[in-house]
């Protein structure tokens, strides 16, 4: 394969195109407010383990949704067919909703048209990559990995979005979006190491940098030492408080909130969390993966939402925004956590800092344990150690952990920059490695 | 002109397969048709009407897979996706260690059609709004309930799937479910629960048969019950586990390590391996004695019973833990021959026509016992009595556990007593399934469906049904779910 396999690439739906068909939608609607979005994707992943390339998949799917309403009454209808006949079936269908459906309290009308910011949302080295840069750097982590006679398994993926929505008061947004991930789990016997990235940019996933990463993780996991559960200081790199956070950003739901069913209920303009850190929405940000408008056909902005600990912003939906009189509404696309003061240079010198310590790589299928106060659960995984004396002395066996974010952050002491941040279970991010205190661990497993 | 039939586009894409010397390909063409009707606190909050049309074509060049798909069902777009699933398969080949062979299966010419009573995109959307607005109203009629939500859901796959080989199967599968939960807040506590339907492959008589309103009126009440309940005293107690939570235990400490791709490595990067490696099978004690569990993917009405699988491989029954000892894989015809078995299982599902098939659980059930279910809590002293899914999490080999439930009762002296809320279990699969002593007779069975099993990347979802009667485990670790133990 060459280079020019990216030329199978098929051509997405134009800026053009989209608008024909949302005026084709609108042509054929007979309803008071008519809404349409368009979703059309091409991704493709290069999936390997044991050293061999398991998986190569290339996929085009192209969305098309309809949403209609009478009075308050709405019904949504979609299809992947884009012809007319297609499309006009899907008109139907979304009245045929709206027309039945009881009135619908919550309903708003589209936004009004507005001028969405313009994001460097897409980089032509991804829409570029097609199976042979992908295979590429396959090769290349795999190559690695054989020659210290380890086993890698991981995924190389591209892929470009074409965003549209368009409605019939004259909104309308079109942006394309692509973005490239690789991750990797490196396996040495029983111990795993692993390193991942995300990144508008395919030059930008630091293939060589972590692949190495990920096999000082897996080898150094080797001898492995058993713990017993308890509550320790922890170390947690930039992934794991990802994951926790990611569960945060979840709880910040504003009806919830209003209802008193929510982990933060009632506090608003309070500290949640060490009065340090702040998370904002950075949608500029070249390191994250920042959109110019939300499905609902709004902006995407810049936004702060832990302001120096004080929770400032909650995750409204249109109808919670007006009734609380927020406006406008702030977004988290693009999460950025910050640590006010001044950061250790790396995660090396949060060790060479702490006198004991759990080192966490990554969390594991994180899930809500008690939703009342965020309590969660979760396993380590893919490199956890133990730390004395500002050294790591040895692997221990991974580790369930039972805590909530709202009492882990209420302290850090020593924190890094942030750094790019992505697992499997979260979205991109930018957060710091931290040093806490007190986290509980409260099982271990066998390995 | 009319436009080609999926016959003609088939035999299209596998003539382009077959001249490029690619030795095995397929092709699925798919029409999935989804309605999901959503109500939260007494309003209908949307309703979607999804149709979902495309094909994937999978080729298999020199012992690699290639695999492309795509939305676009045209003259133009069949080939192009046929000649790019061979450069793909190409590209894999050229980097390619140990070539992969496929199990031997016998060809096929087949048409599966879920039967059914009523046709649930035939029952008038009113009907369906009206039942989910009274169910919410039912709700909200148990004082303390503050919040209420209830859903439908319906699917309708029409496939076609046809292999190099000669297979052609048609395929008009049907699927449905519906919901509600309650949640009731008391001082500044709140606590859910809910009623589900199994997902199951039957028309609209699944919702009708199922009793929203009476249902409703249970499970408000036991809302507020939990939200008011004791919380559990950390300890070790004796568990008695319902069908619809042990659903999800058999899921995940027996389904996912019976996996075979993962026992081989395939999904280490994501959902990982298994504690059951291949040395174990045959020998290794899973589970006490009164532990069989059944992969079936021939029963009626269960999910992954879809006649043949994505590989064109007719669906199977066969056992995964007998007698306490694991004695089978869920596999597919790549991996089946690693550990030397002459067939697949049949158990290799993609999650649409856009997604490449990968080996899914089957519909993994624990065998009736002779015991009554009260008979089960009538010898226990100190346990607890749980039922439905709550707070679950695993780890990547499925050695630790943790779960909640949505519903605990304490059991004192052979008797159930009052509610608890915030219960935690948590054990070792091998270890908990070796304190299982007990398991309900058949008239206990209930089989309960899963449609958001995550696997493979990208992310897929995995569809199966689970199995079970009530079954009794001795000395279990309980936590208390609301902080540190």
């Amino acid at each position: 394969m060459t280079a020019a396999s990216g030329k199978s690439w098929p051509r997405m739906t134009s800026r053009e195109e989209f608008r024909f068909l949302s005026d084709l939608v609108f042509t054929r609607s007979s309803a008071d407010q008519t809404m349409v979005r368009l979703h059309d994707h091409h991704a493709g992943t290069t999936r390997f383990a044991n050293n061999q390339v398991v998986q190569n998949v290339d996929t085009r799917r192209g969305l098309l949704s309809v949403n209609v309403a009478f009075d308050g009454r709405h019904g949504t209808a979609s299809t992947t067919d884009f012809t007319a006949g297609a499309i006009q079936d899907a008109v139907m269908r979304a009245e045929r909703i709206a027309r039945v459906s009881p009135v619908d309290p919550e309903y708003l009308p589209p936004p009004d048209p507005c001028a969405f910011p313009m994001r460097a949302t897409v980089k032509s080295e991804t829409v570029g990559a097609g199976p042979a840069r992908r295979l590429e750097y396959t090769n290349e982590a795999i190559s690695q990995c054989r020659m210290e006679n380890l086993m890698a398994a991981g995924v190389v993926s591209s892929s470009m979005t074409v965003v549209g929505i368009a409605a019939n008061n004259g909104l309308f947004g079109y942006e394309h979006r692509g973005d490239a991930r690789y991750s990797l789990t490196v396996q040495a016997g029983d111990a795993t190491g692993w390193s991942a990235a995300a990144h508008r940019s395919i030059d930008h996933l630091k293939v060589q940098e972590r692949t190495l990463a990920a096999i000082k993780k897996a080898k150094s996991g080797r001898d492995v030492q058993e713990l017993s559960e308890g509550t320790y200081p922890v170390i947690l790199e930039p992934a794991a408080v990802a994951g926790l956070w990611a569960w945060l950003i979840r709880s910040l739901d504003a009806k919830s909130y209003a209802k008193g069913t929510s982990p933060v209920a009632g506090k608003l303009g309070r500290h949640i969390v060490d009065e340090r850190l702040s998370l904002r929405n950075s949608p500029d940000h070249p390191d994250l993966l920042g959109e110019g408008f939300t499905p609902d056909g709004l902006p995407s902005i810049a936004s702060v939402w832990v302001d120096h600990g004080v929770l400032r912003q909650l995750a409204h939906s249109r109808f919670t925004a007006k009734t609380d009189g927020v406006d406008p509404i702030p977004t988290l696309e693009a999460p950025a956590l910050s640590v006010e003061g001044l950061p250790v240079a790396s995660i090396q010198d949060l060790v060479k800092s702490a006198e004991r310590a759990i080192l966490v790589t990554n969390f594991w299928y994180i899930r809500p344990v008690n939703d009342r106060n965020l309590v969660l659960t979760g396993m380590t995984r893919d490199g956890t150690f133990l730390v004395e004396k500002g050294e790591v002395v040895s692997a221990v066996k991974n580790f369930r952990f039972h805590e909530s974010p709202l009492t882990a952050f209420q302290q850090v002491e020593a924190w890094t920059r942030p750094m790019e941040a992505v697992n499997s279970e979260t979205g991109k991010m930018l957060v710091p490695a931290m040093a806490l205190p007190r986290f509980t661990f409260s099982s271990v497993t066998r390995f | 002109m009319s436009s080609p039939t999926w016959d003609e586009f088939a035999e299209l894409a596998l003539k382009r397969i077959t001249a490029s010397g690619a030795e095995y390909g397929d092709i699925r063409i798919q029409d999935s048709h989804t309605e999901q009707i959503d109500g939260e606190d007494r309003r209908i909050a949307s309703i979607r009407d999804t149709q979902d049309i495309g094909f994937g074509i999978r080729v298999l060049y020199h012992g690699a897979w290639g695999f492309a798909a795509s939305s676009i069902l045209s003259l133009e777009e069949v080939p192009r996706v046929a000649d790019l699933a061979v450069e793909i398969a190409k590209g894999s080949a050229s980097v390619a260690l140990e070539k992969v062979r496929l199990a031997q299966e016998p060809v096929h010419r087949d048409r599966v059609v879920t039967p059914y009573r009523i046709d649930p995109f035939s029952v008038a959307l009113e009907k369906k709004t009206d039942l989910l607005l009274t169910t919410m109203e039912t709700l909200h009629r148990q004082s303390g309930v503050a919040r209420s939500s209830a859903s439908l859901w319906a699917r309708r796959d029409r496939k076609l799937f046809v292999s190099s080989e000669g297979t052609h199967v048609e395929f008009d599968l049907l699927a449905g479910q519906g919901d509600c939960t309650a949640t009731a807040l008391y001082e500044s506590r709140f606590a859910s629960r809910s009623f589900n339907t199994p997902h199951l492959r039957q028309g609209y008589e699944l919702i009708e048969d199922a009793d929203l309103q009476r249902e409703a009126s249970r499970v408000a009440a036991q809302a507020v019950e939990k939200v008011k309940a004791p919380v559990v005293d950390a300890g070790q107690y004796d568990l008695v586990l319902d069908p619809e939570h042990l659903s999800l235990t058999i899921h995940e400490s027996c389904g996912h390590p019976s996996e075979l791709d993962r026992a081989l490595g395939y999904e280490a990067n994501y959902a990982g391996t298994s504690f059951l490696t291949t040395e174990k099978l045959g020998s290794f004690r899973y589970g006490s004695s009164h532990v069989n569990l059944v992969a079936d993917n021939t029963e009626s009405d269960t999910l992954a019973a879809t006649g043949y699988d994505d590989d064109g491989v007719s669906c199977q029954k066969w056992d995964v833990i007998r007698d306490g000892i694991f004695v089978g894989y869920c596999t597919n015809r790549e991996v089946a021959l690693k550990i030397g078995a002459t067939r697949s299982r049949g158990s290799n599902r993609a999650d649409g026509w856009g997604s490449v098939p990968i080996v899914r659980i089957a519909n993994i059930g624990l065998e009736p016992g002779s015991a009554t279910v009260d008979q089960l809590i009538a010898d226990v002293k100190r346990g607890i009595y749980i039922e439905g899914h709550g707070s679950y999490s695993i780890d990547q080999r499925r050695y630790n556990f943790q779960f909640g439930g949505d519903a605990f009762w304490l059991i004192e002296h052979g008797r159930r007593t009052h509610m608890l809320r915030d219960v935690i279990y948590h054990g070792i699969t091998p270890e908990f399934w070796r304190s299982c002593d007990g398991v309900a007779d058949r008239s206990a069975r209930r089989r309960y469906g899963f449609i958001t099993c995550g696997k493979g990347q990208p992310g897929q979802s995995g569809w199966m049904t689970h199995a079970a009667s009530t079954a009794r485990f001795r000395q279990v670790q309980v936590i208390r779910g609301e902080g540190q133990s």
